[in-house]
């Protein structure tokens, strides 16, 4: 809650300079250059909520978004994102995104600051409501909250060569992944280092691999021995924005690749994707084999244009603290998706879930079947690779 | 830091690979701008004018007939060549919406915030000021319809506008792209009489069409778009929405059916086989290719009309 409170101020001067911007747009301009407002409406109907799952059972408001983007003055761009989700039946509002970023840096750099997602991996970037699945996989859900984005400043260098590389590195004050930590520690309280490399083989094919690294100072907060079983099960029944498993250092892989007949993706498109991460030095009492790692790899045909289908299997092993030694905890999940939609402002999508082999999660879901229904009014930000 | 030389002989001779690397940083500085002009073209009609204008310059073109050009992927491809681009020519009215920011943000290359838009040059047909899109009026574009290179006219008038801004951006080349204009617009200009006077027989007829693909086309040959496949402009066509135009068209047949090249042709086809198979399904290419100078500019137009003159006979 405090952290509402901190961001008040950094919230009434955003809109004072966001108001600016909006008298000073001329009028007429062209439409990718003036300001844009759009909102998104997200519900999804759950037979049986999941281990680590961002959904409560029955109807459930997702992740609902008011955004607005565009210029600020000649120099920089802006984008302001209030988020709405019901969680345990409560609503809960936030800014997710209040950023600036530059447009005119020399050489290939762009800076951003504010409050922003992280370009950790290939999922935590975009936005939830254009995910292929109603829930973002165990690796997202158990090390990021299942959707990071923090406070802090990012710098980005694409460099000038035939095929796509980007190199960036963030500071975030961390307060977002890990809320709670064993002792004070500085600012920032995580740093990010991202290498993104990709390019198209022929006409049909393209692809997209990345490597992120993960510093974060922030010790999570370890649970006193002796708290009793019930208080640990209501600990991981517990709504967390945050990371349900942390450690200083975090490695992640991801590759992402796409086909399409002669390179037209509207009619028939095939996608695949891989993503890993390890997480190593999990607190102070820690050996060095006592590690979280978890991957997800998923598959997603269009076979119409309005028409597609997809499968993905995560895995999630994790070393759960608990006082000064640590309990092992082993899940697998498995999703099938239909989604149909009609135009590119709505989807609806129907998931089938089953969960397995858990070890040291108590309530896996066997098996659960989602209803989500998408609604995108105005304009949206544009969809990366 | 590249300048005097002095200065470079002060790093001690431990630093000898600082200083090659020195060196060699400062030469590619100083060969860099003599590279030729570099343009990311969105679509291939404007990299093929911008061939006509600066046939010296090197191309990217970012998609081609065979893709729609409202749904194209931002693609690391895509960026890289964004990247490198000294100036990005494009449609604009929202045709690249859904992907060019995307590629700007990604590519961070200051010279491709200035995108040079065909559609700020020319008047567009339907606009629907201040139309806000909502889900269910499939894909608006408040500024109109976007795909005004149909019309060979708008293409003089986007030429000119962008002879000016190939002309800022190598003031050298100014005199030489006038020329290159100047010329252009002659040969232009006749050939669109030439065209206005073979296609006389296709004014006043009536087609069905998939989308807005050729509106202006339309437009300029003084033909109809009596019926649209798409339920919604952006949207696939559906099945009851090809049966409602079935019985409206069975009383009053068009003289033919189009779709792009870039469109599933099952709806299409299915309509002119329901008619009887007496109207022609036409699967007109969207575009030129890739590679298209004015030479395939003209055959383009030069195609269109012998399809709809061999239909509308």
């Amino acid at each position: 809650m405090a952290r509402h409170h901190a961001l008040i101020p950094r919230l009434a001067s955003f809109a004072a300079l966001l108001a600016g911007a909006l008298a000073a747009a001329p009028a007429g301009a062209q439409q990718a250059q003036s300001w844009q407002f759009g909102a998104v409406l997200d519900v999804a109907h759950t037979t049986r909520a999941l281990e680590l799952g961002g959904r409560d059972q029955g109807l459930q408001l997702g992740h609902s978004d008011l955004t607005a983007s565009g210029p600020l003055g000649a120099l920089a761009t802006a984008r302001l994102t209030a988020v709405f989700a019901t969680h345990d039946g409560r609503l809960e509002k936030e800014i997710e995104e209040a950023w600036l970023e530059t447009t005119r840096l020399p050489a290939g750099f762009v800076a951003r600051a504010g409050r922003f997602a992280s370009q950790i991996g290939y999922l935590n970037a975009q936005h939830p409501h254009a995910d292929d699945f109603v829930e973002r996989p165990l690796l997202y859900r158990a090390f990021f909250g299942g959707h990071w984005n923090d406070d802090g400043v990012r710098l980005n260098w694409t460099a000038p060569t035939p095929f796509f590389l980007q190199l960036g590195v963030e500071a975030f004050r961390g307060k977002r992944l890990v809320e709670e930590t064993a002792e004070p520690t500085g600012n920032p309280g995580i740093a990010t280092a991202v290498a993104k490399f990709g390019g198209d083989i022929g006409a049909s094919h393209s692809w997209q691999a990345g490597v992120s690294h993960i510093r974060n100072r922030r010790e999570a907060a370890v649970e006193e021995e002796g708290h009793s079983e019930a208080e640990h099960d209501h600990a991981h029944h517990h709504h967390h924005h945050g990371a349900q498993f942390s450690g200083r250092r975090t490695w992640m892989v991801d590759a992402t690749w796409k086909w399409a007949p002669g390179g037209n993706s509207r009619g028939q498109q095939l996608r695949a994707h891989f993503e890993a991460a390890r997480i190593e030095g999990l607190n102070r009492y820690a050996r060095s084999s006592d590690r979280h790692e978890a991957n997800a790899v998923a598959l997603v045909w269009r076979f119409r244009p309005d028409w597609e289908t997809g499968a993905r299997a995560d895995w999630l092993r994790v070393r759960i603290p608990h006082g000064d030694h640590f309990h092992s905890g082993l899940l697998r999940e498995v999703s099938a998706m239909l989604v149909w939609k009609p135009s590119h402002m709505q989807s609806l999508r129907l998931q089938w879930v089953r969960q397995y082999d858990a070890v040291g999660f108590e309530s896996p879901a066997s098996r659960s079947v989602q209803l989500q229904y998408v609604l995108a009014f105005g304009a949206h930000p544009a969809h990366s690779f | 830091m590249c300048w005097p030389s002095a200065r470079i002989r002060r790093i001690p001779s431990s630093g000898r690979l600082v200083r090659r690397a020195l060196v060699l940083l400062c030469l590619a500085l100083a060969v860099a701008p003599a590279h030729a002009l570099r343009i990311f073209a969105c679509e291939p009609e404007w990299a093929a004018l911008a061939r006509v204008l600066a046939p010296q310059a090197t191309l990217f073109v970012a998609t081609h007939a065979g893709q729609d050009p409202h749904h194209i992927e931002a693609r690391p491809a895509l960026i890289a060549q964004l990247r490198r681009a000294d100036l990005a020519v494009c449609n604009g009215a929202s045709l690249e919406a859904g992907w060019l920011p995307a590629l700007q943000e990604r590519a961070g290359n200051a010279k491709a915030r200035d995108v040079f838009f065909a559609a700020d040059h020319v008047e567009l047909i339907d606009p629907q000021p201040g139309a806000i899109g909502t889900p269910w009026s499939g894909d608006v574009h408040p500024e109109g319809n976007p795909h005004l290179h149909a019309d060979p006219r708008n293409l003089l008038a986007v030429a000119r506008a962008l002879a000016e801004r190939l002309g800022n951006e190598q003031p050298a080349e100014r005199a030489a792209i006038r020329a290159r204009l100047a010329a252009f617009e002659a040969r232009w200009q006749q050939r669109i009489a030439q065209w206005e006077r073979r296609a006389a027989p296709l004014r006043g007829k009536r087609v069905a069409a998939q989308h807005t693909t050729f509106g202006y086309l339309w437009r300029w040959l003084g033909i109809e778009q009596i019926a649209d496949l798409e339920p919604r402009p952006g949207m696939p066509p559906t099945p009851g929405h090809l049966q409602r135009l079935l019985s409206g068209l069975r009383g009053a047949p068009p003289a033919a059916i189009v779709v792009a090249g870039y469109q599933d042709p099952r709806p299409g086809r299915w309509l002119a086989q329901q008619l009887g198979g007496s109207v022609p399904l036409l699967i007109l290419p969207s575009t030129v290719a890739t590679e298209a100078a004015e030479a395939e500019l003209v055959d383009w137009f030069d195609g269109l009309l012998r399809e709809l003159l061999a239909a509308a006979d």
